[in-house]
């Protein structure tokens, strides 16, 4: 991919030419409007989380509160159980990106390295799954998970009733394909004639070779498991076990709106934080 | 290229001899594929089957379920609910095309010009896709609130009436589709400035010099070599907005007069609410019917480019 040339579709000159600069000062201009309107939100969120309870229903535009109440973010914390709530995320999303991660990378090692007889099969079953929304099959897949064929196990209340069937993700299954079919020849046959076996090369070159993809790979899966909500909805009936989208849905009714909205906004602090961070991989978008 | 390097497995002829040691690698690949294939089958394509097989079937969760032949069908056909909720989606899907399928391109298009704060702008934008969405749409649920919401005070203060966002049946869907367009922009942003960095700058500057103005070069360059990114977005919002779920489930549960009914929505409470789940298989099969029809334009579209969008 060609990086940022220092041009757009005007060229420099154009662009400090006066018309120029009147446009390029109305795209500013319309953007930053863009901007407030898509942090408005937050701003929301963050100042009604503020709020004392009378003042949040009081009607009119008051954005920011007379008297700040930081205290309900404490309170919000501490009632909510959010240590929990964001432990439980944690665990769901985190062990959700390692079965991806492991199961995606033994597939495209197997389609782009070994490709055994047969492997086309493969390959075209996991295209099939791609076209086949997750949607379509829900309420058989629920079932599964609540009584496993075979050794007839229930996996509701359990993170295994996550991770199961977040591991199955033919996206990453294919661009780590094409990521290790990037990895050059040579240092296979390299590798093949210090004798070493797949399993070592796998290891030893492959993963190594490829890590970057994967951890980019890995936090975008992160982010996006981080805010599933109608799965674990069904999965994580016990309160103890639920996460941040499906605890704070379920709270809605039962505490003060201020409260809730201060939960709210702590809930969207850890995104933003990984937002930061992937930045820098965004050089040109997130096309592999 | 890879194809070149290695003769001896893409072309078989001659023959080699097969080892022992040949078919010993072959099981063993499959070794390494086995734990994936067994988990597909049983996550994806056991559920796949099995929906088809429940849609002709009372299920029963604790005895025997039993063949009841097309009967979950004329029901799910009979139910008003079934277009109603049918309707609803292809009036999501032109709202959202409408108001939100070129907000991405203009965007794109003037974080593409500016020198300075373009990944600022680009990180803004993304940030509402990074939240997540059950939590965002309690926020938005506030700033819709009928008395005392943001917006309604916002109205108010410049001397326009209030207005009942989510529960007048004109409004609700257009308001949904604002927090759709608001969630989901930022990740075809940064697909479409992907598209329009790999657009090498001599084309521009070669049109500059035949006197082709900069709307002119949008126009015939910068559209045209985009497109095919933009039939590959505008798929993929079908597809997403075809299964709305979260939206209405949160916000309007499906109300005011059952303007926001999704099927999925339907799916959901068929299965999960009244546990009549030969129904809803019959719904999850005209959902993979018609998802699925989509679904594979999108992918074969995505193939055929050399990189994927993910």
């Amino acid at each position: 991919m060609k990086a940022t040339a220092n041009r757009g579709v005007m060229s420099i000159v154009e662009g400090r030419s006066l018309k120029g600069r009147l446009v390029l000062g109305l795209f500013f201009a319309i953007l930053v409007l863009t901007g407030i309107i898509i942090i408005f939100p937050f701003f929301f969120s963050f100042t009604a989380g503020l709020k004392n309870s009378t003042e949040i229903y009081r009607p009119g535009v008051n954005l920011w509160p007379a008297s700040p109440d930081w205290g309900n973010y404490v309170e919000a914390w501490r009632r909510f159980n959010m240590t929990r709530m964001f432990w439980n995320t944690f665990v769901v999303a985190g062990g959700g990106v390692l079965a991806q991660l492991v199961v995606s990378s033994l597939a495209a090692f197997f389609l782009s390295r070994l490709k055994p007889i047969g492997s086309n099969l493969v390959m075209v079953l996991i295209l099939i799954t791609m076209t086949i929304p997750r949607i379509a099959y829900l309420v058989p897949l629920y079932m599964t998970l609540a009584k496993l064929p075979f050794i007839n196990t229930s996996l509701i209340n359990t993170f295994w009733g996550l991770w199961l069937p977040y591991a199955v993700n033919p996206f990453m299954i294919l661009v780590l394909k094409n990521a290790f079919d990037s990895i050059p020849r040579q240092i296979y046959d390299a590798a093949e004639v210090d004798g070493a076996t797949e399993t070592r090369i796998f290891l030893q070159f492959t993963i190594p070779l490829s890590a970057s993809i994967m951890l980019v790979l890995g936090l975008l899966s992160f982010i996006g498991l981080w805010g599933d909500f109608l799965l674990p909805l069904l999965v994580l009936r016990d309160s103890s076990m639920q996460t941040v989208s499906v605890r704070l849905f379920n709270l809605t009714r039962d505490f003060p709106m201020n409260l809730h909205m201060a939960g709210s906004f702590i809930a969207m602090i850890p995104p933003m934080f990984a937002a930061i961070f992937l930045q820098r991989y965004m050089k040109g978008g997130l096309t592999f | 290229m890879t194809t070149l390097a290695n003769p001896s497995l893409d072309t078989p002829s001659p023959r080699p001899p097969r080892s022992r040691n040949f078919w010993k690698k072959q099981a063993l690949s499959y070794l390494v594929i086995l734990p994936t294939l067994l988990i597909f089958a049983v996550m994806t394509f056991g559920p796949i089957l099995t929906t088809i097989v429940y849609s002709f079937q009372e299920v029963n969760l604790t005895r025997a379920s039993e063949w009841v032949g097309l009967h979950n069908y004329v029901r799910m056909f009979g139910n008003p609910l079934f277009y109603t909720a049918w309707k609803n989606i292809a009036v999501f899907l032109i709202i959202s095309i409408l108001m939100g399928f070129m907000v991405p391109v203009f965007l794109a298009l003037m974080v593409n010009e500016l020198r300075h704060f373009g990944r600022f702008f680009q990180t803004i934008v993304y940030l509402p896709s990074l939240i997540p969405i059950a939590v965002a749409l309690l926020v938005w649920r506030q700033i819709y609130a009928p008395d005392g919401g943001v917006l309604n005070s916002l109205l108010n203060s410049i001397g326009l009436p209030a207005q009942l966002w989510l529960q007048n049946p004109d409004l609700a869907k257009p308001a949904i589709v604002v927090i759709m367009t608001w969630l989901g922009a930022g990740g075809s942003v940064l697909i479409y400035l992907s598209a329009l960095q790999e657009i090498p700058t001599e084309i521009y500057e070669a049109a500059e010099l035949d006197g082709f103005s900069p709307w002119q070069r949008i126009w015939y360059i910068t559209l045209p070599l985009i497109s095919s990114r933009m039939q590959i977005m505008l798929l993929l919002q079908i597809i997403v907005v075809g299964q709305v779920f979260t939206e209405p489930f949160i916000l309007t549960t499906g109300g005011p007069a059952n303007s926001t009914v999704t099927p999925v929505l339907e799916l959901y409470r068929t299965a999960f609410e009244r546990s009549d789940f030969g129904l809803a298989s019959a719904w999850s099969v005209s959902l993979l019917v018609v998802l699925s029809l989509f679904s594979i334009v999108y992918v074969r579209l995505s193939l055929g480019r050399e990189s994927i969008q993910y």
